[in-house]
């Protein structure tokens, strides 16, 4: 019997073997690897001659006045990003939870723009914001306002970033879609009785039901927001004069550029106890909010 | 009869309203893609028209000519996006139900103790694997090729592994008993218990594997140097700076890269709705 338990046992890592061996080879050595290149000052990844730090590369990169402005960049993504982007796909998804007739088309449009490839995405971007051709310019215009630079403008850049993320913002839209559909019935029914308008029932039962999916859409949209770089780099390479130079690009720079590779690890690092932090205060003010069904 | 008349009215009123809003949020979401197919049927001349015109005055297809003219690799990239997207979702389909099977039937402790590594992977930042994932490549000699973009799904991708036990768990346990019985093992559970029975969680798998590759950007801009192995996205992007001036040609590449997505959405929408509000990524 205990053999048996015990062949079994070696038939389950059989099982999961694929995972084992992705985790170690993909996770566990590249990541600690790169955490020990981080006290380093190898230029190159995997340099044979290279010297231990300590600290010197956070030291340094908080004297970086670009890798600062990229820091602000990217915060400022986070604070205005994230709730724009939420607010958006949460009206979007009320918007679609009407009870109407051909609502079911409307959905499926609605999520196209989710599907659109990044790069597929920056061009029609193009064409609709370019300050000469453009679309967007031609239809404003015609009501009187002057031509605006937006993917030129440092004022204007960012807030168009967040308007492409609202554009794919389909696949928030389908989780606080299939939210809203858990809501009891009954509830709106109970607070009907009580005399409660649209906008009452939406803040005392539609909100606090659906607080679990708002909390999980904002931790996502923060982590997305923190590690922004492919729109940045497809629509203006991090400019105009740093404008919308993030986070991630300043790593990409480091390694691919700069060709300093240890500063990039620092970098990262630094990234991940930041995120790490603002999830974690995340998930703690949320412990307050968050309505559970079934908690007591 | 009064009232009935004033609340048919505002009842009509307000379904008035409601499709108002709708449109308006339609045409933000499909008017950019529209604008798109408009572009890409216009010659390059009428594009530099001021005001722009709406519809082009004669449609045309001269932007695909001249779209495959200047960039002859574009039949390769796109060949290349298949390849890679469809050894992907074999790699994601068999690999990671076998490692969910693992841990979804198996009674040993390591099973419970290993499984919440596996959503700890999903909740570590993909940009900080960035960098170290690039040294390993290179290390391993795998820079310009596709196997950065196909091994890792053979090797269990975690949303997937946590898709499939999901599903797993809520097959009833007596009908591994049954094939016990029977004289079968872990194997025939597998193969003619288990797979048979969870089509939709493989459907689901299938699309999503094939979408998130089709979708990727960053691996293979990181990982391919060489321009007859580009997948399409990254081609695309070489495509921007060659042509940024000829609108309807960008216009018609990436029109190309949006069909295959597309036309599946179309033909698979349940399953990719399901997957998202699921897992919460992005199909």
């Amino acid at each position: 019997m205990k053999g048996l338990r015990k062949y079994d046992t070696l038939l389950f890592f059989l099982f999961i073997a694929p995972w084992i061996i992705g985790f170690i080879t993909f996770f566990l050595i590249p990541f600690g690897t790169s955490v020990f290149y981080a006290f380093t000052d190898a230029r190159l990844p995997g340099a044979v001659t290279y010297q231990f730090v300590g600290l010197d590369n956070f030291v340094e990169m908080t004297n970086d006045s670009i890798f600062l402005k990229s820091l602000f960049n990217t915060l400022y993504f986070v604070v205005f990003g994230v709730p724009v982007v939420t607010i958006g796909m949460l009206l979007l998804a009320l918007l679609l939870n009407m009870n109407i007739k051909g609502i079911a088309l409307f959905r499926t449009f609605y999520y196209l723009p989710t599907l659109v490839p990044i790069v597929a995405t920056v061009i029609i971007w193009r064409l609709v914001f370019n300050s000469e051709f453009g679309i967007l310019n031609a239809a404003l215009g015609s009501i009187g306002i002057s031509k605006i630079d937006w993917l030129g403008g440092e004022h204007t850049i960012k807030p168009v970033i967040i308007l492409l993320q609202v554009w794919i913002s389909g696949s928030g839209v389908l989780i606080f879609l299939a939210a809203l559909k858990n809501v009891p019935r009954h509830l709106y029914e109970a607070v009907e009785i009580d005399g409660a308008g649209k906008v009452r029932s939406f803040f005392s039962i539609t909100l606090p039901m659906i607080s679990p999916s708002i909390l999980f859409v904002v931790i996502i949209q923060t982590m997305y927001n923190f590690q922004l770089f492919t729109e940045s780099l497809l629509l203006s390479r991090g400019g105009p004069n740093y404008a919308s130079y993030t986070f991630v690009y300043s790593i990409y720079k480091s390694t691919f550029t700069d060709l300093k590779f240890s500063m990039a690890m620092s970098q990262s690092i630094f990234l991940f106890i930041l995120i790490a932090v603002v999830t974690w205060i995340l998930m703690k003010i949320s412990n307050r909010v968050v309505y559970y069904e079934g908690d007591k | 009869m009064r009232s009935t008349r004033t609340t048919s009215t505002r009842y009509i009123a307000g379904v008035i309203v409601k499709y108002v809003l709708l449109c308006t949020a339609l045409l933000l979401f499909i008017g950019p893609l529209v604008w798109l197919l408009s572009t890409m049927m216009k010659t390059k001349a009428e594009t530099y028209k001021m005001p722009p015109t709406l519809l082009p005055e004669s449609i045309t297809f001269e932007s695909f000519e001249r779209l495959f003219a200047v960039q002859p690799l574009m039949l390769q990239w796109i060949e290349n996006s298949l390849i890679v997207s469809i050894l992907v979702v074999i790699g994601a389909v068999i690999s990671s139900s076998l490692v969910a099977y693992g841990f979804a039937r198996f009674k040993t402790n390591y099973a419970s103790r290993l499984f919440p590594l596996v959503l700890m992977t999903l909740m570590i930042p993909p940009s900080i694997m960035m960098i170290p994932s690039y040294v390993l490549f290179t290390k391993l000699g795998w820079i310009d090729t596709w196997l950065p973009l196909i091994v890792p799904s053979w090797l269990g991708g975690a949303y997937y592994i946590f898709l499939f036990r999901q599903f797993f768990l809520t097959i009833p346990q007596e009908l591994d008993e049954a094939t016990y019985l029977d004289g079968g093992n872990r194997w025939t559970v597998y193969f003619r218990v288990i797979m048979p029975l969870s089509k939709p969680i493989i459907i689901t798998t299938i699309i999503f594997a094939f979408v998130n590759s089709w979708l990727d950007f960053l691996g293979p801009f990181l990982y391919i140097k060489d321009s007859q192995l580009f997948t399409l996205s990254v081609g695309l992007q070489l495509l921007i700076g060659q042509t940024s001036q000829d609108f309807p040609a960008l216009a018609a590449g990436a029109f190309i890269s949006i069909i295959p997505i597309a036309i599946l959405y179309f033909f698979a929408q349940r399953y990719i709705v399901e997957g998202v509000v699921l897992t919460g990524s992005k199909g």
